[in-house]
């Protein structure tokens, strides 16, 4: 008799992590590219994550997110596994910037760009998009993904991320400001926006 | 008195411009910084394009589509953890 209680409590817990959870696959999938940079790794990573939470699924209170609390499940996943295994050179310590950075997050300062150019950023392809948040250091990398691709609210994030908020802000902030250097960059070297012309807006 | 001489509101609203943009600013400094935007050209020339990067990233990277393989295997794993279980069980 319990036997077959826990048998129907187990096929319950089951399809409704089928149910509940799979639908987030596609989130967490682009999340994991955007963290380990390539699909092998990110498909290892989504994988991990979902058996860690099934195995987990009992303890989740329902009427909780189960999108943060997966991607939490992730982004500890990610640490503790592929940034030690990727050993990306900007993940070892302090939110400190190196001096490449701190030139290009200058860069962004010097509001070279008029109203019209907000306009052309739209007109950069995804794979430069992509290749420009890759370059930020992860902690960075996540911190913006997770705000401004995923929406998910700063308090949601420093969970995931094990941090305070204002470090995620921090994060936040200078991710965004050497994203849109690198963005500029591309534009400009690849003639989306004209620079340098002060006055009155290109035609 | 020289903190308050050097008080910049242009300064003060594009930090924030972050939190403004993501929603994480309570209302009455959104009224706020609402209002120096309709009186400050640049610095809502600033703000229109800290919005495009992030319209720019979501539809950049809003599209994977996980592969099919993916689904199944972690279907079938999962559908495996519980056999397990249940033949430990019966054990």
């Amino acid at each position: 008799m319990d036997e077959q209680m826990d048998e129907r409590a187990t096929d319950d817990l089951e399809s409704r992590f089928e149910r509940d959870a799979l639908v987030f696959l596609d989130s967490l999938y682009g999340a994991a590219l955007r963290m380990t940079r390539n699909p092998a790794d990110a498909e290892d990573l989504v994988q991990e994550t979902y058996l860690k939470a099934f195995a987990a699924f009992h303890q989740f209170q329902e009427g909780t997110n189960l999108k943060a609390w997966l991607f939490r499940i992730l982004t500890n996943s990610y640490i503790n596994t592929y940034r030690r295994k990727q050993r990306e050179p900007h993940f070892t310590g302090t939110d400190e910037l190196d001096d490449w950075q701190m030139v290009k997050t200058q860069a962004y300062a010097t509001g070279q760009l008029r109203s019209a150019e907000a306009e052309a950023l739209d007109r950069l392809p995804d794979s430069e998009v992509k290749r420009a948040l890759q370059e930020l250091p992860p902690e960075f990398r996540m911190a913006v993904y997770y705000a401004d691709v995923e929406g998910f609210p700063y308090k949601d994030i420093a969970e995931m991320m094990e941090t305070p908020i204002g470090t995620v802000m921090s994060r936040l902030h200078r991710g965004r400001k050497m994203l849109r250097a690198l963005l500029e960059d591309y534009a400009v070297e690849h003639g989306i926006i004209a620079v340098g012309v002060s006055g009155g807006e290109s035609q | 008195m020289s903190e308050v001489n050097s008080f910049d509101p242009c300064l003060a609203v594009l930090d924030e411009v972050y939190e403004f943009l993501n929603g994480e600013m309570d209302e009455v400094r959104v009224l706020v910084v609402r209002q120096h935007l309709d009186l400050c050209p640049p610095c809502l020339r600033q703000y229109a394009l800290e919005q495009a990067v992030k319209s720019l990233l979501s539809r950049s990277c809003c599209q994977e589509q996980a592969p099919e393989t993916l689904r199944i295997s972690i279907v079938a794993q999962i559908r495996e953890i519980r056999v397990t279980y249940r033949t430990e069980d019966l054990a």
